[in-house]
């Protein structure tokens, strides 16, 4: 372990290529090498690097759930370099994959409790993880509730999975789009996040909360909380700071003191509030 | 262990000339367009030992400028990955002053001490540091504030002390050390153990290093940010002049037939070094990113390793071309109230 070089990336196969809005795509990925796939586990929250091969690595979450083994799944945005290349690569390719990196969502400390999962936009696939884990182990957990947003209703992500959740009974699915991002058809909500949430007021007690969002999002959303009663340490969300190495080295993502890809990304509420306003 | 012997100048020629005969790489400062470079030497005549310091540091030698990871070749669809481990090769360095050498104590306790960094390893391991006592100091060094000293033998194998014109007092340090001196043991003498600093310069302190440790932690929001860096030109310098700045990028280098995977120096003085895809910047003007560079060096380093990273070794004050003074920074910093 201690002389491994921890920059060589797992080779993948793109299984599975599904567009999920304009410029946004999941991957489910398969490791190339059965001995990799069969040492590799990870926990929800943890991210890695994705790489393609002469253009580079970029850095997401882990969008498929732990408790589905054998493959992951990671969703992006085509912005910079890196993301055009893996926008144009299509189902059989082999990409770069290294990780899992990162703390987790501390999930068992949560059985027993009502979960509040508020996304927006990009923001929904670090979540969607935890949202699928708690799914797959139902009967842990007690009122599930989900509140997504994006500006317009083409921008919703996973849109087949909000239709599964949808039709689950025991999920609270609000989905919501920004004022004049609505369809004719649309049947969601028409507002920010925020004030959906006020609109909904799921219960705080015995409630956790998990918050991933654009910057603005998770700044109105908070306030929103703390009037509803929810404790700052009762509530999580994952920073996403620029990143290269993910291990702690490259000096990227630091805030403050605190480096996001081995302090964090999960942070509870309570210990955000501790640190630079540099996120 | 230390060992207390001397050797001539002219001993110190043959020893040099041992090393280079059994095909050992020695760096040292030679000139270079009438500036002193840590440079891969073929002779002692090359090697430059009256000044007060060099251009930029040793450090690439453990922590090399750029750097290749692993390298792969494309074949149809797949990917062959080729030639992870890093390059094995015995260096040793000759004429780093004492301020560098720590810096070398600084990185192993960084890169070494969660997710060790097997590059750095294998070069770190590798290397062999022969240090110089200062003998002069200029205006710009400030050591004695941040802990060290022009005899301070931290990060150093065998530190060397001029004593008078053909002759150096040698402390063997370390067992990489004795490993030189067990090269040639003849061409050194014994002697007692001597007071140095009769020999080596004088560095005033300049400032209270506790005292601006403390202080930062409470100066997040200042005006004196924006006020000490509005010269910043936000160019990097000051970063890889650094000896002790470890920032990096991972980059691909590529072609038809396969490509590298590349570790670059990368530095916080630049704007995109936290920018978002999306274009947000959490440090999204110079004098955060100023800021980024006093608070890590003084304060964040010092809570996450329990050591400062700045060896007062001055670089970034004859370099910058705004002709920001780090020193001068610190001191309006601590005097604030």
């Amino acid at each position: 372990m201690e002389n491994k070089n921890m920059y060589v990336p797992y080779l993948m196969t793109i299984d599975e290529v599904r567009l999920e809005a304009p410029l946004v795509k999941t991957f489910k990925l398969s490791f190339v090498n059965e001995e990799d796939r069969d040492n590799f586990s990870f926990k929800a929250g943890q991210f890695g690097e994705y790489s393609v091969f002469g253009e580079g690595e970029c850095t997401f979450c882990i969008a498929s759930p732990p408790t589905r083994k054998g493959y992951i799944e990671c969703t992006f945005r085509q912005a910079g370099r890196v993301t055009s290349a893996l926008n144009n690569c299509e189902v059989g390719d082999i990409i770069g994959f290294r990780g899992p990196y990162g703390n987790t969502f501390p999930i068992e400390d949560w059985y027993g409790k009502n979960i509040v999962f508020i996304a927006g936009g990009i923001g929904l696939p670090p979540v969607r993880c935890v949202i699928w884990n708690a799914l797959d182990l139902r009967d842990k957990f007690n009122d599930i509730f989900i509140i997504y947003g994006a500006r317009t209703v083409d921008d919703l992500v996973y849109k087949n999975e909000l239709e599964q959740w949808e039709t689950m009974h025991d999920v609270n699915l609000f989905t919501t789009v920004d004022p004049g991002g609505e369809t004719p058809d649309w049947k969601g909500k028409i507002g920010f996040v925020p004030t959906i949430l006020k609109e909904v007021a799921p219960k705080s007690e015995n409630s956790i909360a998990i918050v991933c969002g654009p910057p603005i999002m998770i700044k109105l959303t908070l306030p929103v909380l703390a009037e509803q009663g929810f404790s700052n340490d009762a509530i999580f969300t994952t920073l996403e700071n620029r990143m290269k190495c993910g291990i702690g080295k490259c000096g990227h993502c630091t805030v403050g003191p605190y480096y996001v890809c081995k302090d964090g990304p999960v942070i509870k509420y309570s210990e955000l509030l501790t640190l630079p306003q540099e996120f | 262990m230390i060992d207390i012997k001397l050797i001539s100048k002219n001993n110190l020629k043959l020893l040099i000339d041992t090393i280079l005969n059994m095909r050992k790489i020695v760096i040292a400062p030679k000139r270079k367009s009438n500036r002193l470079y840590f440079s891969r030497v073929q002779a002692f005549a090359d090697i430059e030992l009256d000044f007060v310091q060099t251009a930029l540091s040793a450090k690439s030698v453990v922590f090399p400028r750029n750097e290749e990871l692993f390298n792969y070749i494309f074949d149809g669809k797949n990917v062959i990955i080729k030639n992870t481990e890093p390059l094995k090769q015995e260096v040793i360095i000759f004429g780093i002053k004492p301020c560098d050498a720590s810096s070398f104590d600084y990185m192993k306790e960084f890169f070494l001490n969660e997710n060790p960094d097997v590059h750095f390893k294998t070069h770190f391991e590798n290397t062999t540091i022969i240090s110089f006592a200062c003998k002069e100091a200029d205006d710009f060094c400030f050591c004695t504030s941040v802990g060290g000293s022009p005899t301070n033998t931290k990060g150093s194998d065998i530190m060397l002390t001029q004593i008078n014109e053909n002759t150096y007092y040698a402390e063997i340090l370390t067992e990489k050390g004795k490993a030189i001196y067990d090269l040639a043991p003849n061409l050194f003498d014994i002697n007692d153990e001597l007071d140095k600093k009769r020999y080596t310069a004088e560095v005033p302190v300049k400032f209270d290093c506790s005292k601006l440790t403390n202080k930062l932690e409470n100066v997040f929001e200042h005006p004196l940010w924006l006020k000490n860096s509005l010269s910043c030109l936000g160019c990097g310098t000051c970063a890889y002049a650094c000896p002790t700045c470890t920032c990096f990028d991972i980059q691909d280098e590529s072609n038809i037939y396969g490509g590298s995977r590349v570790r670059i120096w990368d530095t916080c003085a630049l704007g995109l070094f936290t920018q978002h895809a999306s274009g947000h910047n959490p440090r999204s003007i110079q004098s955060q990113r100023w800021r980024q560079r006093i608070k890590h060096k003084f304060e964040y380093s010092k809570e996450n390793l329990g050591y400062i990273s700045c060896v007062g070794c001055g670089r970034c004050i004859r370099l910058c071309p705004g002709r920001l003074n780090i020193v001068d920074n610190i001191i309006s910093l601590v005097e604030e109230n």
